[in-house]
């Protein structure tokens, strides 16, 4: 017969678990209701499977770059975990469906529980000092007393269960077990309100993040779509995103734009757009939602959404943004003329083609032919029209020469679109790659080699949303493959510019390291590097702008590479070489920028190797 | 007969008014002059010393100011009164504003920035580039023609002049003066509060090539001696030796001056972008692998602390 | 205010021209095509002055069916309907040839104002706005860098040589050929793209019997092309030859 006590306790659990539903119901209905940009069917489930394993289960991204922090949080992570079961019997108890705690099997299960429970306490300890002595810059400037009362509970419990042993029978234990049973039921109830719905959503949005960085997928005209004009126009992956948010300020630390004074922080766009979808008026504009100069700082580096514990891409809310804004005539002035030049002249300086036909003929280029070439050498907009960057081509075409690879240029080029893709302007986009494609097709192109990792990613990439298919790779991963078996001695400083869509978008950092002590230098890294680099400030169409509020970001990198003592910088990109050359320029300092394929063109003359043949 | 219309402002003749004096001279046959205003006596002395078979003068206060409607008006009726076979102009703002209209009321094709005439198979040819200067063209027409030339096509020092001052008369005026649809105001130069150097004619840029702000002095020196505004590439202006309305560059101004001097300019591209409209580009730089000079008319490798003194005597000398 | 702007299609700006076998026009069949630039400009001055004043802007184009692409373009930056004239011998038609065609075609809508570009970047006459101006009948004035309305009329600022400004005032209807450079050239936005496709052209047959007064007889190449000249020899060597050749090859300096 169930008692008084049970009844209370089965109302309470009833209320709490109504409002619990209540606001899931709420946040679900506004990701069903919002667009579906979700795209799992893309044969990747065992990838993503692993992925939850790894970021999940291990907490792979919250131990990276913040280890002390990341243990903690993964001992109470798994403390939770573990704990589940012992808080599901405690309750079917209360509720007087069964009652198992009496149980050895039970008894055996709480005594395994203490070391978690420890490790919980330990670690909700650490990361409460954290959050209210140091208070770090990520997690904002006020102090956030949700989360403090959170942590109250999560010890509470702990300290409830410890004394569990300690209780036995009595007025005292019954208290305790009350205690603990309103503290989860509170718990409960401020979950989906607060970051820690990330205990539920956050394996669903890791698991449904898409398998390339800043993944944005083409609009589709036919069906009217223009961008993100409005809240409600926002799709449900990134409405899932707005409230799987930890506020944990990964992104917000790791963006070029926020670290140099700009207004820009991609974690509070993320919970501005929480906050918006909350308060329920879908037909806001995003433009009063956030002040659109702030969405034209970003440089699309990506380091946000890399950084990202529970699985948040903040490029398609910027891009969709940008797009929304673009496709009403709001771009800036100095995009706006980008797009004319594009338009006109199909790159993004406005140049006339018979400049890159002078390079073409004075590097004694062939026009690519698929029966006889190896590769389709694509310029892209600074091989066709940027000196320094030709110089750093003919090094490559020097290399590629000596190796016994055969390559080919097209006749003509236009851009691949990417700067088109990143700030926006979505119709341009299509239409340049489109138009890339079918030429592509027409010469029967398979493979094609680059030096710009821009144009890697796009070609490689973006241009799969149209079908097209071919190998696309990066200088630097084939000048590695066909160097292999030669060893030049040497110990020379430098320092390595890992570009952002080199080094973060296609996680090509060990090619450029292995070339460069293959030929005798020695890499002094700077701060940031390998697949987080601190990005030059060209990308996402911010090569254009040449105002910039706060300090430069080009100028900020340059100083992370000057500090590391080398007189010598390697840079694999034609923009960072651009941006990182004028911040020196106006440091006016004695560093030198040498591409890697003219580094390695440079030592393979001076030691008059040849390469073992084409790989 | 050929006829030239003049170009005179408050008694002042423009310059190109030789130069067309020249190409009609160089075409062959008679030529006569014509000068419209308000007191055309001293312009029309002037304009007697060439050798030329005589100048009408056109007096008339409604044409003391430049309008479109008193000059086509009254030079409709100058040219049906004169009959000549064809009426040269030079190719100035003026000239744009109302040849074509005066044509068509002639009845007459109007054959624009010629650079040349020939003479083929008995007919006077004239030659004008097409798509941008890539191509010239050789313009047959049938009958009386206007036609403009380019300033500068023609050399104004290549007038033959008269051994005796040619006669001079005066012509009806045939201004409808209550017809003038314009009501011009007096020209005026914008006074120079900001600096506009996408209006400059002739600019002079510095590079790093200069190396300090004081060395910029020099630069200045040759902007004077050609009457140019000076520029500067990012460098410059981040580093504070020039204002930033001064920074040619890809978003910030862009330019298209008759004459650019880069000097110790490298030619970035970002650079490059914002002076690739100038007329005729001319790079002084150290370094001879510099981009700048892919792209310049006319390319000097040296220092320049040596050349620009050199160009400042020889363009004062 | 109901405003026309005229613009022309012409081959890109960085095509290689090459001559027919005639030598009296291009081959243009490679060629890739697109809206004048000068004409830009008019089209943006046309399309702030609709959006100051209100009204509608009408594109008129004369050539060949390929023009539709130019007045799609217009249409996409927020021209309202588009004339075009169609007809093959417009596209090398003399200015005359090409005002009577559009005259013919624009008169009875009775604009208001009709803006030109300043000239073409193929044949670059410089005369198919005031030809116009004068058959229709219309106050007109050249190189215009500002527009204001005023009762009755408007007031624009000239170009004139050498750094000068000119006020002119003139009653409507009028015609104005817009300076480049005036303004900041929108680019055709999504939407504007998707409208465009909606919006009318008016295709017109041009009038019989319109006489070319001019011809192109011969077609070539100028003798000199664009090459770097470097001055070499010593400094005072060097400034006398550059100077030289700005004064007489160049002819910028006077």
């Amino acid at each position: 017969m169930p008692t008084a006590e049970t009844w209370i306790f089965r109302i309470l659990v009833l209320g709490f678990v109504a409002a619990f539903v209540a606001q899931v119901t709420t946040r679900a209905r506004l990701a069903m209701r919002a667009r579906n940009n979700i795209a799992i069917d893309d044969g990747e489930t065992g990838r993503r499977l692993l992925r939850v394993l790894t970021e999940v289960v291990f907490q792979s991204r919250t131990i990276r770059e913040r280890p002390l922090v990341g243990f903690a949080h993964l001992g109470v992570y798994w403390g939770f975990v573990a704990f589940a079961g012992y808080t599901a019997v405690q309750f079917l108890a209360g509720l007087g469906i069964v009652d198992l705690t009496g149980t050895s099997a039970f008894r055996i299960y709480a005594i395994a529980l203490v070391p978690f429970s420890l490790a919980v306490a330990v670690g909700m300890a650490g990361l409460m000092t954290r959050r209210v002595l140091v208070r770090p810059k990520a997690l904002g400037d006020t102090l956030s007393v949700e989360s403090v009362i959170i942590g109250g509970f999560i010890l509470t419990l702990m300290i409830t269960f410890l004394l569990e042993f300690r209780l036995d029978h009595g007025v005292a234990a019954r208290v305790n077990w009350w205690v603990h049973a309103i503290v989860i039921l509170s718990f409960m109830v401020l979950i989906p309100g607060s970051k820690h719905f990330h205990l539920v959503l956050s394996p669903l949005t890791i698991y449904l993040r898409s398998s390339e960085l800043g993944t944005v997928p083409n609009l589709d005209f036919e069906r009217d779509q223009v961008g993100l004009e409005a809240l409600k126009d926002v799709e449900r992956k990134q409405v899932l995103d707005a409230f799987t948010c930890v506020e944990c300020g990964r992104c917000q630390v790791n963006c070029p734009a926020n670290a140099t004074g700009k207004l820009l922080n991609p974690k509070r766009l993320v919970l501005q757009t929480e906050d918006a979808l909350l308060a329920g008026t879908l037909e806001t504009k995003l433009a009063d939602i956030f002040d659109p100069g702030i969405l034209w700082q970003c440089t699309t580096c990506g380091a946000c959404e890399a950084q990202c514990p529970v699985g948040i891409e903040h490029l398609p809310l910027i891009i969709g943004a940008r797009r929304g804004l673009v496709s009403n005539g709001e771009a800036p002035d100095a995009l706006g003329a980008v797009y004319n030049h594009l338009e006109r002249r199909g790159n993004i300086w406005g140049l006339g083609a018979d400049q890159r036909q002078k390079f073409v003929q004075a590097a004694g280029l062939e026009i690519f032919d698929a029966d006889r070439h190896d590769y389709l050498m694509w310029l892209g907009c600074a091989g066709a029209f940027e000196a320094d960057f030709q110089k750093a081509l003919r090094s490559l075409f020097g290399i590629l020469r000596s190796c016994g690879v055969t390559f080919g240029v097209l006749a003509k080029e236009r851009c691949t679109g990417d700067v088109a893709k990143r700030t926006g302007n979505e119709y341009q986009f299509q239409e340049l790659a489109r138009a890339n494609i079918e030429d592509f097709r027409a010469a029967r192109v398979t493979r094609i080699l680059t030096s710009c990792p821009h144009c890697l990613r796009t070609l490689g990439v973006d241009y799969q949303a149209f079908g097209f298919q071919a190998e696309v790779v990066h200088s630097s991963v084939l000048v590695d493959g066909l160097t292999r078996g030669m060893l030049v001695d040497g110990h020379e400083a430098v320092t390595l510019h890992d570009p952002c869509y080199l080094g973060r978008y296609a996680g090509v950092t060990a090619e450029p390291r292995d070339l460069l002590a293959r030929f005798g230098a020695q890499v002094r890294e700077p701060a940031r590097s390998g697949d987080n680099p601190f990005c030059c400030g060209a990308g996402g169409g911010l090569l254009f702008e040449e105002h910039e509020e706060g300090k430069r970001i080009s100028q900020e990198r340059f100083e992370q590479l000057q500090a590391t003592g080398a007189r010598t910088v390697v840079t694999a990109c034609p923009f960072c070489s651009i941006m990182l050359k004028g911040a020196q320029a106006s440091a006016n300092a004695p560093v030198e920028f040498v591409d890697l394929m003219t580094f390695v063109d440079g030592r393979m003359k001076r030691s008059g190797r040849q390469a073992e043949g084409v790989s | 007969m050929i006829l030239v219309i003049a170009e005179q402002q408050d008694g002042v003749l423009n310059r190109a008014t030789w130069e067309t004096i020249a190409a009609a001279q160089q075409a062959g046959g008679p030529v006569t002059v014509a000068v419209l205003g308000a007191d055309t006596a001293a312009a029309a002395a002037e304009l007697a010393a060439a050798d030329v078979a005589g100048v009408v003068r056109v007096d008339h206060e409604a044409l003391r100011v430049y309008t479109l409607d008193g000059f086509v008006g009254s030079l409709a009726a100058l040219v049906a009164a004169e009959q000549p076979a064809h009426v040269f102009l030079p190719h100035t703002y003026r000239t744009r504003d109302f040849a074509p209209a005066l044509a068509v009321r002639c009845g007459a094709p109007l054959v624009t920035d010629c650079v040349g005439t020939k003479a083929q198979d008995g007919q006077l040819l004239f030659v004008r580039p097409v798509f941008q200067g890539r191509l010239l063209a050789d313009v047959a027409v049938g009958g009386q023609a206007f036609v403009t030339f380019q300033i500068g096509a023609v050399r104004a020092d290549s007038v033959v002049r008269g051994a005796v001052p040619a006669p001079v008369r005066t012509a009806a005026a045939g201004v409808d003066a209550a017809g003038i649809r314009q009501q011009p105001e007096a020209p005026f130069r914008e006074a120079k509060q900001a600096v506009d150097l996408t209006q400059a004619e002739r600019i002079v840029a510095v590079g790093r090539g200069i190396k300090g702000q004081e060395q910029i002095a020099l630069a200045q020196q040759l902007a004077s001696a050609i009457d140019a505004e000076l520029g500067a590439s990012r460098p410059i202006c981040d580093a504070g030796w020039l204002p930033m309305d001064r920074q040619i560059g890809s978003s910030g101004q862009t330019v298209a001056p008759k004459v650019y001097i880069a000097l110790g300019i490298s030619g970035a591209i970002q650079h490059l972008v914002g002076m690739k409209g100038a007329r005729t580009i001319v790079a002084v730089n150290k370094d001879p692998e510099a981009p700048i000079f892919e792209i310049a008319d006319y390319g000097i490798v040296g220092d320049l602390f040596e050349i620009v003194p050199a160009l400042i005597k020889e363009l004062q000398g | 205010m109901k405003i026309a702007v005229c613009i022309k299609q012409v081959p890109t700006r960085d095509w290689q021209p090459r001559v027919n076998d005639q030598k009296t026009w291009v081959r243009d069949q490679d060629a890739g095509f697109e809206l004048n630039e000068p004409d830009a400009y008019a089209l943006e001055e046309g399309l702030r002055l609709k959006e100051q004043h209100g009204g509608e802007v009408v594109v008129c184009s004369a050539g060949p069916a390929r023009v539709a692409q130019a007045l799609r373009e217009a249409l996409a930056r927020g021209a309202d309907r588009a004339i075009h004239v169609m007809d093959d011998a417009l596209a090398t038609a003399d200015a005359f040839a090409v005002s009577e065609a559009l005259a013919a075609a624009m008169r009875e809508e009775q604009f208001d104002l009709v803006l030109t570009g300043l000239q073409s970047d193929d044949q670059g006459f410089a005369q198919t706005g005031p030809i116009l101006a004068e058959l229709l009948g219309f106050a007109s004035a050249t190189i215009i860098m500002h527009v204001d309305v005023q009762p009755g009329g408007l007031r624009v600022k000239r170009e004139l040589e050498g750094g000068w400004f000119q006020w002119v005032a003139l009653p409507l209807p009028a015609l104005l050929t817009v300076q480049s450079g005036i303004n900041q050239l929108r680019y055709a936005t999504l939407k504007g793209i998707m409208a465009a496709k909606k919006k009318e052209i008016r295709k017109v047959t041009p009038p019989a019997g319109v006489a070319l007064r001019q011809r192109i007889v011969n077609l070539y190449a100028p003798v000199k092309s664009k090459q770097t000249q470097m001055i070499g020899g010593s400094a005072g060597e060097a400034a006398k030859t550059l100077v030289a050749k700005l004064r007489d090859e160049a002819r910028v300096l006077s």
